[in-house]
């Protein structure tokens, strides 16, 4: 356990994006597993290319794959007079060493934005996760660029952006007085989806209503009520 | 014989009763031994119950009140009224206009000045390989490629120069380096030097 505990105080974030790597190699890198990548020496020395979590120890739990299958759906061809579907991508991050009750404050905050505005905004966001946030909005835009049918990468929204619990590891710590403390070190998972379009006004229902419309409803439930028992 | 047995025993509670209750009255175990006790009262104020304490149900900071999940959930994310803990917008990012990226209005962009932090980083390098750990007695002056120090101003005066090998940034001019606590000049004639 200890051995443990001394490699989690040495590992770093550092999260190449995709843009780095050619297409087919991205291509790879998605079809396997995230967690999963070609660490050589990773406990030691940490390398880069990593989603947070040791491979050496992280093996048999590769986090959730789900998410990414929404991608891979193919949609029936739609009528001539159908309304065109909105494109979207699914993207994730696994296993990000941060708490996910922190990093539910920075999805959040992105929910609902435009891509350029999110990304804008979240460059002055002082949180560790934010950072995270940003290279897997930057990773998802590209991904729609060039898979998934999206033609300008600055007409995307994000339609969902939600934090997921990943792996904990627990460990001690000692106060004084003979007294022992429980420690955990958390991780989470980051998914988001991006969707083709202007963001919608208010993300949230019931949306806030205009001094017409509260009117309307008003006279509405007015007219709607009925005398008992009358004829 | 048996009197002698009483007076020793009672020897024996008068040097118990100094040690555990020199100035008090007699101690409750064995007051039947020395003497009868005076009062009841004297009794019952000195002896202590739980039961007057914790008899009419005194609890110690104790929550009331099963708290509602609203003002659970008011507490975990904030609500307007109280403390707002969700991230806010920030209205007053504004584009740079020398490298396009976002700033916050009146602060310095980040990009352009990690671009003086680097050149200023390489000129610290360079300046510290070259002079070392000395005591700044003397001006540094820098050079980039394919300049050359006014000989007879510098070398004079016993200025230090240091080359960079590298050619001189296009936004770091001449003008930037000139001290603003120059003193005025008493003649008339000014002649332009080493302006940009």
């Amino acid at each position: 356990m200890h051995k443990m505990i001394r490699r989690m105080a040495q590992l770093t974030v550092q999260t190449p994006l995709l843009a780095a790597a050619p297409v087919t190699g991205a291509a790879k890198l998605l079809a396997t597993p995230p967690a999963i990548t070609q660490n050589v020496d990773c406990c030691g020395v940490h390398t880069a290319a990593s989603g947070g979590l040791c491979t050496k120890w992280n093996k048999h739990n590769y986090g959730p794959r789900k998410w990414l299958e929404y991608n891979k759906t193919v949609h029936p061809p739609q009528e001539v007079d159908e309304e065109p579907r909105k494109a979207y991508v699914c993207h994730m991050r696994t296993n990000i060493k941060y708490s996910p009750d922190k990093m539910w404050y920075i999805a959040a905050f992105v929910r609902g934005m435009s891509v350029d505005e999110a990304l804008k905004q979240l460059n002055f966001v002082l949180k560790k996760g934010a950072t995270d946030v940003r290279e897997t909005i930057l990773e998802a835009q590209q991904m729609a660029v060039e898979r998934h049918n999206v033609e300008y990468k600055s007409n995307l929204w994000i339609a969902e952006s939600f934090v997921g619990k990943g792996r904990v590891f627990k460990g001690m710590r000692r106060h004084a007085r003979g007294r022992f403390g429980r420690v955990e070190y958390k991780h989470c998972h980051y998914f988001l989806r991006l969707e083709e379009g202007e963001p919608p006004q208010h993300y949230y229902l019931p949306e806030p209503q205009t001094p017409e419309q509260q009117l309307e409803q008003w006279l509405e439930q007015m007219r709607s009520r009925k005398i008992i028992s009358s004829l | 014989m048996s009197r002698n047995l009483f007076i020793s025993i009672a020897n024996f509670v008068n040097h118990l009763e100094r040690l555990f209750l020199p100035h008090g009255g007699p101690p409750p175990a064995l007051a039947y031994l020395v003497h009868q006790p005076s009062s009841p009262t004297t009794r019952t104020s000195q002896s202590f119950s739980l039961k007057d304490l914790i008899g009419d149900g005194m609890l110690w900071a104790v929550p009331k009140h099963r708290r509602s999940v609203e003002k659970r959930l008011n507490r975990k994310f904030g609500y307007p009224e109280y403390v707002w803990k969700p991230l806010k917008e920030k209205r007053n990012l504004r584009s740079c206009q020398h490298c396009g990226h976002d700033h916050e209005l009146g602060l310095l962009c980040p990009h352009c000045y990690d671009k003086v932090r680097q050149e200023t980083q390489l000129m610290q390098d360079k300046i510290q390989a070259q002079l070392g750990l000395e005591p700044v007695e003397q001006e540094v002056i820098i050079l980039y490629e394919g300049e050359t120090a006014d000989q007879t101003t510098d070398a004079a005066s016993g200025k230090r120069i240091v080359e960079m090998k590298k050619p001189r940034p296009m936004w770091f001019t001449k003008n930037l380096l000139q001290k603003s606590t120059q003193q005025s000049s008493d003649t008339k004639e000014v002649k332009p030097s080493n302006l940009a």
